[in-house]
């Protein structure tokens, strides 16, 4: 018996080996600098406890990230189901398994393309000038559309791309969900004078309900580390409308002062608030 | 009135023809069941009646009116399926009110006829529960409650009772016969099972490989089966089939019967029931209960002799198999007096219960 429960660890050991030094040394790492005040452009630093944190409450900008990272994550979670439910169901209704297959092969390759290409490609498709989606009201108006330079639609711009790659590739997941549920509850649903929707809306979309949560948590750690798409799209503008918490951690710590301490203060504060927000809806949504 | 009447009705799965020139009348209130092996297109049938197949060719009118591109809840229909798909994240409650909600029918009705169906069908004590903690058997009445409630012109089942245990088989096929008693709702009944079909049918429709073989009622099928297949497919123990030639019999004035001639021995028939031709080959039939035993040596036509080789004990009476010119055959008897394996045995087989089939069109050779 005594080999038996030795060998799992002897196998684990080398693998927990790797992610420790991965994955766990930057992160103890990170809060312990983020109690100095290292900056980048001194080698050495000193203890200056909860400094960085009381600052971080005061810094309106900071406050300013929350909010944008906050509606960033609602906006591209909930739009990408909304999507993906949208265009699974119209595929499973409508569309033959030929055409199934076709399709769902097309939504699975934004998905496949690398963020950073996306975004340089999509950021092309909306230049004022040479874009070929702000082209039309170019034409008709004759005023140039900089849909990514407003602040009014920069954010919702980005997640745009962020939708046509993660709400394409759900689609064909919801797709395949369905092809999964047994066609008689659908069938006695529409003997029971249910409408297509409705069908749909009281049945289908509530016997997935435990693979859509899994979705919806996927997309939400996801979303969380949209920083490329946003890196090469705006750079956090105009302004500051499109700068989330990890674009603003970003430049504080590399780009604008190198105050690499207070940065990663706000990654700790970052990975709390995520540990216990997840936790929370995790439970809630098991319950 | 709710009579369905299917005329000319087809089903092709691109160039394979399933079900071709189909033609039934049903009438109001009748308890009709469709009867056959698998893949005879009896489901295929009741989900083309339902809505939930297209109908590839000819016409179904249910009370009158041509329901072909009528959606399935424009039907007037209900369907209790085999595995009972129920919804599987309502409790049983929702799962019956669910269409009524749909009809938009006023709150307090639902619950009135919600606590009128669940008193029905033995369901009060579950309806807050969801449909993974109930057995076979209490889902299937949720299934049939969830029909019942819309007061439907026309009841389909789809083999509604192949899930469920013996035992409970015997209890709900009783339950949906005293349901159909006092309901007297137009009803369409698929099942393989011919023990359900002969209790609860009014009549049968017996198909096999898509078209129909003979429509009738329980008796009438039984007694008078209209094809080798029927006649071998209804009753159970089944029926015998020894393989005749048919020739004239030998006495004088053409008034002399027939003789059947078989590999095992000769049997003597008047013959005034059948149209018979000398020389033809034919199939008698005769059923294991209608086979009379006799003492084994006694002398006499229409006599079948052997060694009984395998005695199956059914309780009341006995199986008893044996070898008759190279045939097996089975006879039923008393089971108190049932032969040992390797003993002597002899039936007689007389002539108002043996059935006559041409061998190759498979029809009955009966007149009547």
């Amino acid at each position: 018996m005594k080999h038996k429960s030795t060998l799992p660890a002897v196998f684990l050991s080398p693998a927990l080996l790797i992610l420790a030094v991965l994955a766990l040394v930057p992160t103890v790492f990170a809060v312990f600098i983020s109690f100095q005040d290292r900056e980048l452009s001194r080698p050495d630093g000193r203890f200056v406890g909860l400094d960085n944190y009381l600052a971080l409450f005061s810094d309106r900008r900071f406050v300013n990230a929350i909010g944008v990272s906050l509606t960033w994550e609602v906006l591209t979670v909930g739009l990408t189901l909304l999507v993906a439910l949208l265009i699974g169901i119209l595929m499973f209704e409508y569309a033959g398994p030929r055409w199934r297959s076709a399709l769902s092969l097309m939504f699975l390759t934004p998905v496949i393309l690398p963020r950073v290409s996306a975004a340089f490609v999509w950021k092309f498709a909306f230049h004022p000038l040479y874009g070929i989606i702000t082209w039309p009201y170019k034409a008709i108006t004759g005023q140039p559309l900089d849909l990514l330079s407003d602040p009014a639609t920069a954010l919702g711009t980005v997640a745009l791309v962020d939708i046509w790659q993660w709400g394409l590739f759900f689609a064909v997941i919801v797709l395949k969900l369905l092809e999964t549920l047994p066609p008689q509850p659908f069938e006695a649903a529409r003997l029971d004078h249910a409408r297509t929707w409705q069908v749909y809306a009281y049945v289908a979309i509530p016997m997935l309900k435990a693979p859509l949560i899994s979705l919806a948590f996927v997309k939400m750690v996801e979303s969380l580390r949209a920083f490329d798409l946003i890196y090469v799209m705006t750079r956090g503008g105009p302004g500051i409308t499109t700068e989330t918490l990890d674009m603003y951690a970003f430049s504080q710590g590399f780009i604008e002062s190198g105050r690499i301490s207070y940065a990663s203060g706000m990654a700790v504060l970052m990975m709390i608030a995520t540990s216990i927000v997840f936790t929370v809806i995790w439970k809630r949504t098991r319950a | 009135m709710s009579a369905i009447i299917c005329s000319g009705v087809d089903k092709a799965y691109g160039s394979v023809k399933v079900i071709e020139d189909f033609n039934l009348a049903v009438a109001d209130r009748e308890f009709i069941v469709f009867l056959g092996p698998s893949g005879c297109g009896k489901s295929t049938l009741l989900r083309m009646i339902a809505g939930l197949e297209e109908i590839s060719g000819g016409d179904v009118t249910i009370g009158g009116i041509r329901v072909n591109d009528l959606e399935p809840r424009e039907r007037g229909v209900a369907m209790v399926f085999q595995n009972y798909a129920l919804y599987p994240h309502m409790t049983i409650h929702d799962n019956i009110a669910f269409g009524l909600k749909r009809m938009k029918v006023p709150a307090a009705e639902i619950a009135e006829r919600i606590r009128t169906v669940a008193a029905t069908l033995g369901l009060e004590p579950y309806l807050e529960r969801k449909p993974a903690a109930l057995s076979g058997g209490q889902q299937q009445r949720v299934a049939i409650a969830r029909a019942m409630i819309k007061t439907p012109e026309v009841f389909l089942f789809d083999e509604p009772l192949s899930n469920l245990d013996a035992k409970l088989r015997n209890h709900m096929r009783v339950e949906i016969a005293r349901l159909h008693q006092s309901l007297k709702t137009t009803t369409i009944y698929v099942t393989h099972d011919q023990l359900e079909a002969m209790t609860l049918a009014d009549r049968i429709v017996l198909m096999r490989a898509g078209a129909i073989e003979q429509v009738g009622t329980p008796a009438e099928i039984y007694g008078k089966p209209r094809t080798l297949f029927a006649a071998g497919f209804i009753g159970t123990p089944n029926m015998n089939f020894i393989d005749v030639t048919i020739a004239k019999g030998d006495g004088a004035g053409g008034n002399g019967g027939w003789v059947l001639e078989s590999a095992g021995g000769r049997f003597t028939i008047e013959g005034a029931r059948f149209a018979l031709k000398p020389g033809a080959k034919a199939v008698l039939g005769i059923r294991p209960p209608d086979l009379r035993a006799v003492e084994p040596g006694s002398a006499g036509a229409n006599l079948l002799a052997g060694t009984a080789d395998l005695v199956e004990f059914h309780g009341n009476d006995a199986l008893v198999s044996f070898l008759f010119g190279g045939i097996e055959i089975g006879a039923q008897v008393k089971a108190t007096v049932c032969p040992r394996p390797g003993e002597a045995v002899c039936f007689a087989a007389d002539e108002a219960h043996i059935h006559l089939f041409d061998k190759q069109s498979g029809l009955t050779l009966a007149t009547d």
